[in-house]
């Protein structure tokens, strides 16, 4: 019979949520290009489509939270879940190749015909970098530490010790806020500039995308630790708390190749800072 | 296939009940739909409009190319804003036109049409799902596509260097689009590409999702048509390939605005670098855009020969094969840029293997069709020619992946007339021929296949007249990308031209077929087609009812193979 | 991705030849100067060839100053011979250029040309008409031997392994049939030419070209295309209504042609000054992109005297479409002939005769090629 339904699949009414949010997106878009452009509303707009989009977004994550609560998610619908977390990071995983290519190439095939580059990597003009086994190793440590922790909230939560829940989220959000704080310090005092040579342009925009991943991880893990407070998550069913686990897992791995090549590799015998 | 009729346990529910339908109304079904069928056919009504103006584009570029010299340029300029052109900003609006013409027909005329619109609209019927498995992501892909879309249009009318609108080719390659373009337009036109690239990503996410986890019981990967395996290939290359297209977007966005170097040689930067990050995309991408239509193809084939799929499994892995090897042959777009010898030969190679597995497709349809016992019904007519057509275009990109032939046919009308070939007459064909196939079940109402037969026809002259002439005009040495050619090119140019007035009025024909299904149309049977129908969705009621398998049907293991 | 990268070693061999200061050079100063939007292109190119004309004072390079004048050849009038007289080529209808409802490729002037013309037209042609016909003819046969009223019931049959190998494998032999010819003609078109050869810098702008000759006293020539009579003017090519005996094709015809010696090997190193180009002459088989920040070398050899020409064929721009190319062969005594005409000219190393250098523009002192090498052009 028509509106009976005999599956475990979840069939959604009419929603506005994402009207709402491509509204909020292609006002910030649009605000975007009139900032860049010196535009009239440029100083607004984007603050206008930001606003939208972020409610909208907060909208869209409460609904499902909600539904969660209603029991719309089935096993099956959790496994939807997982399968779109997965893919999710799958594509992520391939917009931090594009900068990573980027990095290589310029990394290995230093242009010889610029003088901001000279053919040497990093480039001529650029007389320090920063050193690995500074700040950054002690980034690597604090995010593989989050990892952990993150891990021991994890375990935590399978074996009903919401306590030990609580505890991991809060170490790893305070991981999390340390690692950008240290890396805010670090761009302030970086021995050289945001773009003007392929050094720059490389690195801010690889870390720096890091960077903002590193903070969406954080608001999740920080929306988990609120729904751990709310009572959420039960041993069996928690899988906004694991997409969440997830996604942290996955900022630091590209935290690892990040450290690993851009700032060991990339900097290897040079003058640092 | 094995996936028939008659081995559909469940009862189809709903016939003429469909009063009982319970449909939100006019605002909440249509502005916040989670109705797969609904999305899909919001997709469609876009992508149709997006067609037109995309095709309007073109027509107005056939009309320039008529003869050589710059004839209406000027007042193409005034209507995107110019008040009084100078002869450079004339010029600038041909590369408008050509790169709103790419990149509408492209992003937001094939994707959404054969993605968002036939797939959301037949995977979940095929496999035997209620809906996809994130209705509302769903939605948001859709608005996603038609915020990109407005993007790009804004972007004609704001000044992108000499005169306005991105001049920048659908490849924006940089450094005309970073310190060559100056203005908001290429912002505007990269924005318009981000928006429509999250939205298909998240399309793919959620197709990858349905197909593995919604397929009715007894529905094993094995068993599904072959539409919905051309639709999970095309899923993932949508999912690896467009970050890279994001990523690549983004660095151009923060040069022009951030003083980023990425492809400014000033900073030690690399051109090129940009196009090896859009060609990792892009090359996919052109498969993308193809191997949705070589499942319509299949469905069609099998239906009106009333046979199954010859090879069925040959046939999906060959879709396998294609999408694989195509993330590994982008360099073929490149052959002039300076490549060495080894990358040539080596691009040269993987490129070639392609035609392999294509292969295998267009011989497992002939097989198909062999000792069948066909009809010649309009979507079949559309097929065969979809057949014909893209092999013509397929072998020429034979000729092209020959790197030392390239150098001479690189950024010619040969290379036009393939990929036109191929998506045009390709891609397109195959549109119109699952739009046929399936619009009945869609609307409800038979159109009519005589309109049909005629429009095919008329389609047929029309764009062979004006793609074919492409070749010897590219094998002439005739560049792309000019409004204006020495007169040598002129006698085939003209005959184009012509052939665009025929296409136009097949078009034409093809609308009054949609209003005469619609106005006067039968009522269409829940399998119009007949015996050779078997897939999920000939078992429900045309159109199907607002939420189908509500009890889901369940596949009996008895196959054909 | 070295493989993109093959330039680098191009790129330094071109230091060490002392070229690269003034190719690397031009797209920062095209950096720093953004075109302005809607500028006055005109202007703006002035503005780029600016130091190269003073660097280069070859009478093609001031096309300004040529304006109203008719176009005259670049030598002096009376007995000029020893100086090197040199009079542009009558290019010949149908050779280097399209012709009218051509359907083919144009007939080809190197012998790499004559290969690949070889593998188009014998090998690629008949393979894809044969498969493209087989297709075709196939269909035919299903129409009409299994439509339903010669055929009321469909067979069941779905698989034919035999028939699957089959299509797979012909495929395969047939592609590797391409392949061999194919990888060779890549072969050959690698081969470097000789130490010695001639070397030709080739520089794109928007929207001219620019050639330069390091080895005949690196003087430049500034080739812009001649203007079609009664359409805008383009650039500052000037074309008179029957500006005969050198004008050749509309669209296709420039100022100051690229010329060069037939029957060797020239070494052409390709770039740009701001965005990409392509130098691209079909009747040479000959294309390659003018990339800014990188050169791209190649080898050219022409084997007959004649005029052949070729387009831009990479977008750049408004007037993508307005920058032609047109290489002229000439022997090389004539082309020697044409150096001279230069200031500051050189051939094989040696300065001019007196006679000739007294023809030439007295710059010719600091011309001197090592001097010239060295300097970068702002200096
Ligand atoms: C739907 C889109 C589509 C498809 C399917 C293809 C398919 C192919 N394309 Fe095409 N291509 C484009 C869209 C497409 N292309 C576009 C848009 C461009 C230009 C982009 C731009 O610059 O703007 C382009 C450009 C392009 C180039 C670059 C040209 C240049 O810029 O210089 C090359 C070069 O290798 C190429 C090759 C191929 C090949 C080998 C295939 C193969 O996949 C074809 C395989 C099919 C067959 C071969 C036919 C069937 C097979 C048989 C019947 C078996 C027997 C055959 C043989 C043994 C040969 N394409
Ligand atoms: C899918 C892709 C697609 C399609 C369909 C077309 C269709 C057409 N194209 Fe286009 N073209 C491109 C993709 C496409 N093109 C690209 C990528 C470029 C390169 C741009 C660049 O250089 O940057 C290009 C460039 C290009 C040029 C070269 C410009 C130049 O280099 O200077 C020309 C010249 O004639 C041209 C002409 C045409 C014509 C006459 C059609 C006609 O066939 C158009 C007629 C219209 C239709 C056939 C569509 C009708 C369909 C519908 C209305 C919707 C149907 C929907 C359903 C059934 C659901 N195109
Ligand atoms: Cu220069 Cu196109
Ligand atoms: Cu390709």
């Amino acid at each position: 019979m028509a509106g009976t339904k005999n599956h475990d699949y979840h069939i959604l009414p009419p929603d506005i949520v994402p009207l709402a949010t491509t509204i909020g997106a292609f006002t910030f878009t649009t605000g975007m290009v009139l900032f860049m452009h010196d535009m009239p509303g440029g100083h607004f707009v984007p603050w206008i489509g930001m606003a939208v989009l972020l409610a909208s977004m907060f909208a869209w994550f409460s609904k499902i939270v909600n539904e969660a609560h209603a029991g719309d998610h089935t096993p099956v619908v959790q496994l939807h879940q997982r399968y779109g977390m997965i893919m999710f990071i799958a594509s992520e995983v391939m917009f931090f190749v594009g900068w990573f290519w980027a990095f290589f190439d310029f990394a290995l095939f230093p242009s010889a015909l610029s003088d901001a580059v000279g053919g040497q990597w990093p480039p001529a003009s650029v007389e320090e970098v920063i050193d690995a086994f500074d700040l950054p190793l002690l980034n690597t440590l604090i995010l593989l530490c989050s990892g952990t922790t993150v891990t021991w909230a994890h375990h935590s939560l399978i074996h009903g010790d919401r306590d030990g829940l609580k505890k991991g989220l809060w170490a790893t959000i305070l991981l999390g806020l340390l690692f950008t704080s240290i890396q805010a310090y670090e761009y302030s005092v970086a021995p050289f500039p945001f773009g003007v040579n392929t050094y720059g342009s490389a690195f801010y925009m690889a870390t720096g995308f890091h960077g903002f991943h590193v903070i969406v991880g954080t608001i999740m893990l920080i929306v988990c630790l609120v729904r751990a407070y709310r009572g959420d998550f039960t041993p069996r069913q928690h899988f906004g708390f694991e997409a969440a686990a997830w996604y942290w897992h996955f900022v630091d791995v590209v935290w690892l190749f990040l450290f690993v090549a851009v700032y060991v590799w990339g900097g290897w015998g040079y003058p640092t800072h | 296939m094995a996936t028939t009729a008659d081995q559909f346990q469940a009862h189809s529910e709903d016939h003429g009940h469909h009063d009982h339908d319970h449909k939100p109304a006019f605002f909440a079904r249509w502005f916040m739909s989670t109705n797969h069928k609904d999305i899909g056919t919001m997709y469609l009504i876009f992508a149709i409009f997006a067609g037109i103006v995309g095709g309007a584009f073109s027509g107005m570029m056939r009309v320039e190319l008529a003869e050589p010299g710059i004839q209406y340029l000027d007042t193409f300029a005034r209507w995107f804003g110019a008040t009084n052109p100078d002869f450079n900003s004339t010029l600038h609006t041909w590369n408008v036109l050509i790169t709103a013409h790419g990149l509408i027909m492209v992003f937001f005329l094939v994707m959404p049409a054969i993605i968002g619109g036939f797939g959301n609209w037949f995977v979940p019927l095929m496999i035997g799902a209620p809906d996809m498995a994130f209705p509302r992501m769903n939605n948001i892909s859709f608005w996603l596509t038609v915020a990109g879309f407005c993007s790009l249009l804004t972007s004609a009318f704001v000044p992108g260097g000499m005169g306005n609108g991105a001049g920048t080719g659908w490849t924006v390659y940089a450094p005309l689009s970073t310190y060559g373009s100056t203005g908001p337009a290429v912002d505007f036109g990269i924005f318009a590409l981000h928006l429509a690239g999250a939205g298909s990503i998240m399309g793919a996410i959620n197709f990858i999702t349905t197909i593995f986890n919604m397929r009715a019981p007894g529905m094993t990967i094995h068993k599904m048509p072959l539409f919905v395996w051309s639709v999970l290939v095309t899923a993932f290359l949508l999912l690896l390939a467009l970050p890279v297209l994001a990523a690549a977007i983004t660095m151009l966005l923060t040069d022009r605005n951030f003083g980023t170097t990425f492809f400014d040689p000033a900073g030690g930067g690399d051109p090129i670098l940009y196009q090896h990050l859009f060609w990792f995309f892009g090359h996919p991408e052109v498969y993308i855009m193809i191997l949705p239509a070589f499942g319509i193809i299949s469905q069609i084939v099998s239906t009106f020969s009333k046979k199954p799929v010859f090879g069925y499994l040959g046939m999906a892995y060959a879709m396998v094969a294609i999408g694989v090897v195509g993330f590994i042959v982008w360099a073929h777009h490149m052959y002039t840029t300076g490549l060495s010898v080894n990358t040539k030969m080596y691009f040269t190679a993987a490129t070639m293997v392609i035609a392999v597995p294509t292969g295998v497709k267009i011989f497992s349809w002939i097989a198909t069709m062999w000792g069948g016992s066909l009809e010649f019904k309009s979507p079949m007519v559309w097929a065969l020619g979809f057949i014909f057509l893209f092999t013509v275009g397929g072998v020429t990109g034979v000729v092209l992946a020959n790197g030392g032939v390239d150098d001479v046919l690189h950024d010619t009308y040969y290379v036009v007339a393939h990929f036109h070939y191929v998506l045009s007459l390709g891609a397109v064909t195959g549109l119109f021929a699952g739009f046929f196939y399936w619009f009945p079940k869609m609307s409800g109402r038979m159109h009519s296949e005589l309109l049909s037969h005629i429009q095919f026809w008329v389609f047929f002259v029309g764009v062979n007249m004006i793609f074919f002439p492409m070749h010897f005009l590219g094998l002439q040495g005739m560049p792309r990308r000019y409004p204006d050619y020495a007169e040598a090119y002129t006698y085939w140019n003209q005959i184009a031209t012509h052939g665009y007035e025929i296409m136009a009025v097949s078009i034409l024909i093809w609308f009054v077929n949609i209003i005469y299904a619609f106005t006067a149309g039968k009522k269409a049977e829940d399998n119009y087609w007949g015996e050779g129908a078997t897939t999920l969705e000939w078992t429900l009621s045309s159109p199907p009812p607002f939420h189908q398998y509500e009890t889901l049907p369940v596949i009996e293991s008895a196959g054909h193979h | 991705m070295n493989f993109t990268r093959n330039a680098r070693a191009v790129t330094r061999a071109a230091k060490a030849a002392g070229l690269a200061l003034a190719l690397f050079a031009a797209p920062q100063l095209a950096q720093a100067a953004p075109t302005p939007a809607g500028g006055d292109v005109s202007a703006s190119v002035e503005a780029q060839t600016g130091a190269e004309r003073m660097k280069a004072p070859d009478k093609g390079a001031e096309p300004a100053a040529n304006a109203g004048n008719p176009i005259v050849p670049d030598v002096p009038t009376g007995d000029a011979a020893a100086a090197g007289s040199y009079t542009p080529m009558k290019p010949t209808p149908g050779v280097g250029m399209p012709v009218e409802g051509g359907i083919g490729l144009q007939d080809q002037y190197s012998e790499l040309g004559e290969y690949g013309h070889w593998i188009h037209n014998a090998v690629l042609m008949p393979i894809i008409t044969v498969i493209s016909l087989l297709v075709l003819v196939l269909l035919i046969v299903i129409i009409v031997r299994y439509n339903k009223r010669a055929n009321p019931v469909a067979s069941k049959t779905s698989h034919n392994t035999l028939l699957e190998v089959v299509w797979t494998l012909l495929p395969v032999l047939i592609l590797i049939g391409i392949a061999v010819p194919s990888i060779d003609l890549l072969a050959k078109q690698f081969k470097p030419a000789p130490k010695e050869a001639l070397t030709i810098k080739i520089t794109g702008n928007q929207w001219y070209w620019t050639y330069g000759y390091p080895d005949n006293g690196d003087f430049e020539v500034v080739s812009n295309m001649l203007n079609i009579p009664g359409a805008p003017v383009i650039n500052n090519g000037i074309r008179e209504v029957g500006s005969e005996p050198w004008d050749g094709p509309s669209h296709l015809e420039v100022d100051n042609r690229m010329v060069v010696p037939v029957g060797e090997p020239i070494r052409l190193q390709v770039t740009a000054a701001d965005v990409i180009h392509s130098f691209a002459v079909p009747s040479l088989w000959f294309k390659l992109d003018a990339v800014p920040g990188r050169i791209n070398e190649k080898t050219l050899f022409v084997e007959k005297p004649g005029v052949y020409y070729g387009q831009c064929s990479e977008l750049c721009g408004a007037k993508h479409g307005y920058m032609p190319i047109a290489v002229e062969a000439l022997p090389r005594e004539q082309y020697n002939a044409w150096v001279m005409t230069h200031a500051g000219a050189q051939i094989d190393g040696q300065e001019p005769a007196p006679a000739a250098a007294a023809a030439a523009a007295p710059a010719s002192e600091e011309a001197a090629p090592e001097a010239d090498m060295t300097a970068a052009p702002e200096a």
